[in-house]
């Protein structure tokens, strides 16, 4: 018995010692979310010296039980104008709001923005031509030109893919590699 | 191709003069030694066969095909001496054994047996010999040749076990006694153990929470090594596996010795190498698919006829890259890589492995004593386990730093007694603790809480074996307690949760001996399972999946009542079958109910939430296997298992569809040289599975992929130079290299199952002459 009562005794202590003597603050794990972009940002200029910016934003989406809440700005443009079109990114959770398109613009050759028109053609719609090319001289679009169509409404999507394996793509799904970020833009010519 | 066939052709070229050698029938007979009344239960250990036997009511062993040689027997039984002796056998014969009764001592199983007496509970598993021809694969991929065992993988490399439909969590595993804690609740985790290491793998089916603890609703996998050498000398054992799939080596060695000078002591040293480039599906190269694995073990025991003790310590160290086509951005991204025939993301072999990948590395000590006292056999073990897993995220920009890396610290503690026979009542009592704290490092992907976790539990198991019926009965009490960490909101406030749980389980079986060769059990056995911190907490993307699951904080324990009815029978010479039905009514059953579509910056997701409902799992195991005469015989197995969600009268998602195999093998020794040569050919059916819930469009897309035929071939040989055995085997798996899908595959969505894989193992096992013993 009293062997059986030193084993035991010695066991526990062991356990003690070790339980002791590992000791690692687990109360205040501080996650963050890798990589997060919040804003697809539109900076829209022309020759005749217009300027302006639209946002689409989703705070939330992840790690939460909520709705992203999402943010929209119209998109007023005049039908049939040429634009000059910059694509900026941001991570705006952050105080202050980090941009991240000088980072992707690093790692342009693993990146590809794709813009599509809805309607394609005719009242509404947008054609894209003179996209940048990235450090392999393949497509990657960051920069754009716009040529309006007729007046009225449409839809603009703006995706930013990583890792595409098609870089000629013209949609999402012929470009493949994964979805950083897509921006769904009303369009209004008038 | 060309070997099979040179094998084939040699087969029918060599006259084949069946040997006399191994047909040697031995009676084995084990009486008290001074009145001479026959023994029975006796368990009967013989290290060459590495078998174990149970004498039966006649104090009998009947072994037959039995070569001529050396044999060390060990002898067990409940108030008898440890018995060993070694046996030349020459010729067919009796052999009587004796063995004396000592006072206040029960059966010490540690010893020469390293199988711990279980539960009369459902159990099938894998011998050494089965192990060994699987060599090279992953533990969960192994296991697939037990009846009633399916797996739920990722691909090629990440494949876990699934008993009667249950996984993960929901499954104990006993690394060489120790509960195996690796967080195995992730459907990419896969199980954190060498293959090598075991020399026995065991599968309870059905729940077992009485003997093992929280969790067991499923059943329970051991991993049982061999036992250390109980005799003088040194042996050792080197396995060589070549898979051409994906160019994979793996090789593993093992040496153990027992030293002259200090015979109480054993020791073994242990360690495997593996790696893997791509694999290949028919028609392409799989991005990203490597694997590298270094494990190395280490052993020691000390053991005196009444006390002992062991320490026994483990490393394992993986590395695997995961199919980058698996993780897509969004929704629309998933159903293009489903809608494409092709794998979307384009590769050569290369070894090389790029992100995603993970990290695993799992450090097991464990220090056991053991002590026979006038009560009983006492054991006490404590077991110390780190496993530390990092997941690599496909990154934007270029860093070495992993996206997550979780550590989870467990110390289990064990004492548990067997009591010496009272009356006709043999059984055990114990106690149970556990300690355990999961934690992320700062900065980590947002993922689930950190949590700390204690438990305590005390338990009785008790047997009464009576003429030809056994009698058994256990009951056990679980205190659980958590607290978990986790931040919430937008500024990430940390909150405290604590929750605690306590289950009382129970089991009651009986088994009858209708005839020598008729065994009827029926066993009624329950478990519980608290919810995991990932089903209460979890809270983002569940990468491989493109979908984000949400955690319930107000989940109930899960309990689980089993009814198991098997029967063994052996009908004449030829034929011998076992059936096993079963039904399992799971109270509180944790699944994931879909919910809304999520807007996130990179479009939609789908969410699913993790909710509750009762589930009835139904079954059957079948299995027959047919001598057709001395060499050829032939296996069958049938498994089939109907879910139903009992609450919405519906079936339940995600379980494995029923499948038959029959396999058929011909043995036969064609030289003194050239010993048990084997042909053999499997074929597996996995039926299409039609049981899906009527919601499964909303929930998953495509629906269950097709059933499949697989078939494989094999053949091998023993070789023998003078004294030195060699066994080799040549296995072609996939034989027709068949484009398939599995519904238990997270990477059916994009791409087939792996193509023909042909596999070349050697194992050469080597005894030293004991003079050079230190």
């Amino acid at each position: 018995m009293k062997k059986i009562v030193s084993i035991v005794c010695s066991m526990l202590i062991m356990s003690v010692i070790l339980t002791a003597c590992k000791k690692t603050p687990i109360d205040n794990p501080q996650p963050v979310q890798q990589e997060l972009i919040t804003t697809i940002r539109l900076n829209v200029t022309n020759s005749s010296g217009f300027n302006k910016s639209f946002n689409y934003k989703v705070l939330n989406g992840f790690n939460s039980s909520e709705p992203g809440i999402k943010l929209v700005e119209d998109v007023e443009l005049l039908p049939a104008t040429e634009y000059n079109v910059e694509v900026t990114v941001l991570n705006e959770a952050d105080t202050p709001a980090q941009n991240i398109t000088d980072e992707i613009i690093s790692e342009n050759t693993e990146h590809l923005f794709l813009h599509q028109s809805l309607p394609e053609t005719g009242a509404g719609s947008i054609a894209f031509s003179d996209g940048n090319k990235d450090d392999n001289g393949a497509p990657f679009n960051r920069t754009v030109k716009f040529t309006t169509g007729a007046a009225g409404d449409g839809t603009l999507i703006v995706t930013l893919k990583h890792q595409p394996t098609n870089k000629n793509a013209n949609t999402p799904d012929e470009a493949g590699g994964e979805t950083d970020a897509q921006a769904i833009f009303p369009i209004y010519l008038k | 191709m060309k070997y099979v066939l040179l094998l084939v052709l040699l087969y029918t070229v060599v006259p084949a003069h069946a040997q006399q050698d191994c047909k040697l029938n031995i009676n084995v007979l084990v009486v008290e030694k001074h009145t001479g009344q026959p023994l029975f239960p006796v368990v009967v250990h013989i290290d060459e066969l590495n078998a174990t036997y149970e004498t039966n009511e006649k104090g009998r062993v009947e072994l037959g095909s039995i070569c001529p040689g050396k044999y060390n027997f060990h002898f067990h039984s409940d108030g008898y001496e440890h018995y060993a002796e070694q046996v030349t056998i020459t010729s067919s014969t009796e052999l009587k054994f004796k063995l004396s009764h000592i006072e206040g001592v029960l059966d010490e199983v540690t010893i020469a047996d390293a199988r711990e007496q279980t539960l009369l509970q459902a159990k099938d598993g894998m011998d050494s010999k089965q192990i060994a021809a699987n060599s090279g694969k992953s533990l969960g991929d192994m296991l697939q040749a037990v009846n009633g065992v399916t797996v739920i993988s990722n691909g090629a490399t990440i494949a876990k076990p699934v008993i009667h439909g249950m996984h993960s969590n929901r499954i104990v595993m006993l690394n060489n006694g120790v509960r195996q804690e690796d967080q195995q609740w992730g459907g990419e985790h896969a199980p954190n153990i060498d293959p090598f290491l075991a020399n026995s793998l065991e599968v309870i089916k059905g729940a077992a929470s009485v003997k093992y603890g929280t969790d067991a609703i499923g059943g329970v996998i051991l991993v049982e090594p061999a036992p250390l050498r109980a005799t003088q000398g040194t042996d050792a054992e080197l396995n060589l596996a070549g898979l051409s799939n994906n160019r994979m080596g793996v090789a593993s060695a093992m040496v153990n010795h027992n030293f002259k000078k200090l015979t109480p002591l054993s020791i073994r040293l242990q360690g495997t190498y593996k790696k893997g480039g791509n694999y290949r599906i028919p028609g392409y190269w799989v991005a990203n698919t490597g694997v590298e694995e270094n494990n190395y073990s280490a052993a020691a025991a000390w053991r005196k006829q009444h006390y002992g003790a062991e320490v026994f310590y483990s490393h394992f160290n993986t590395n695997l890259g995961v199919y980058r086509g698996s993780h897509t951005g969004n929704e629309a991204d998933k159903l293009a890589a489903v809608n494409s025939d092709t794998p979307l993301v384009p590769a050569d072999f290369t070894y090389e492995l790029k992100r995603p990948r993970q990290h695993v590395e799992h450090d097991l000590g464990k220090a056991k004593m053991y002590l026979e006292s006038s009560l009983g056999t006492w054991h006490a073990t404590y077991a110390y386990q780190q496993n530390f897993r990092q997941e690599y995220d496909v990154q934007r920009v270029e860093t070495d730093r992993a996206q997550l890396n979780l550590t989870l610290n467990t110390q289990t503690f064990n004492l548990n007694l067997e009591h010496r026979q009272i009356w006709k009542l043999k059984g055990e009592a114990g106690f149970d603790g556990i300690y355990q704290e999961n934690f992320i490092q700062n900065g980590d992907r947002v993922f689930l809480p950190n949590y700390r976790s204690k438990g305590a539990a005390a338990y009785l198991i008790e047997r009464y074996r009576a003429h030809d019926w056994t009698f058994e009965g256990g009951l056990r009490y679980d205190y659980r307690w958590y607290e978990a960490f986790n931040p919430e909101g937008s500024k990430q406030q940390v909150v405290r949760y604590e929750y605690h749980f306590n289950n009382l389980s129970g089991t009651f079986g009986a088994t009858k001996k209708l005839s020598d060769k008729w065994q009827l059990s029926t066993i009624l056995s329950n478990a519980w399972r608290a919810p995991q911190a990932n089903e209460l907490f979890s809270a983002g993307l569940h990468q491989g999946a493109a979908r984000i699951e949400l955690g319930n904080k107000n989940l109930q324990p899960e309990r689980s009542y089993n009814l198991n009815i098997e029967s063994k029978n052996t009908l004449g010479k030829k034929l011998s079958t076992e059936i096993s039905l079963y039904t399992q009514y799971i109270q509180n059953y944790v699944y994931l109910e879909p919910g809304a579509d999520l807007l996130t910056i990179s479009g939609y997701f789908k969410t699913f939430n993790y909710q509750q409902t009762n589930a009835q799992l139904s079954g059957t195991d079948l299995s027959a296997m047919y001598n057709w005469n001395a060499y050829l015989k032939s296996n069958f197995m049938a498994s089939f298992l109907f879910a139903r969600n009992v609450t919405a009268h519906d079936w339940v998602i995600l379980m494995p569809a029923d499948r038959l195999s029959l396999s058929t093998t011909y043995t036969r020794d064609i030289s003194p040289g050239l010993k048990e040569c084997y042909i053999s050919a499997d074929a597996k059916f996995v039926f299409h599975q039609w049981r899906i819930p009527a919601n499964f469009d909303q929930v998953d897309f495509p629906r269950p992929p097709a059933g499949y035929f697989l078939a494989d071939v094999s053949v091998g040989t023993t070789l023998e130079a003078g004294k030195q055995p060699l066994y080799m085997s040549l296995t072609v798996m996939n034989l027709f290299n068949q484009k398939y899908r599995d519904y238990l595959d997270a990477f059916r969505y994009f791409i087939n199952q792996p193509g023909t894989n042909v596999v070349l193992r050697v194992r050469v096992p080597v005894s030293f002459n004991n003079k050079k013993s230190s």
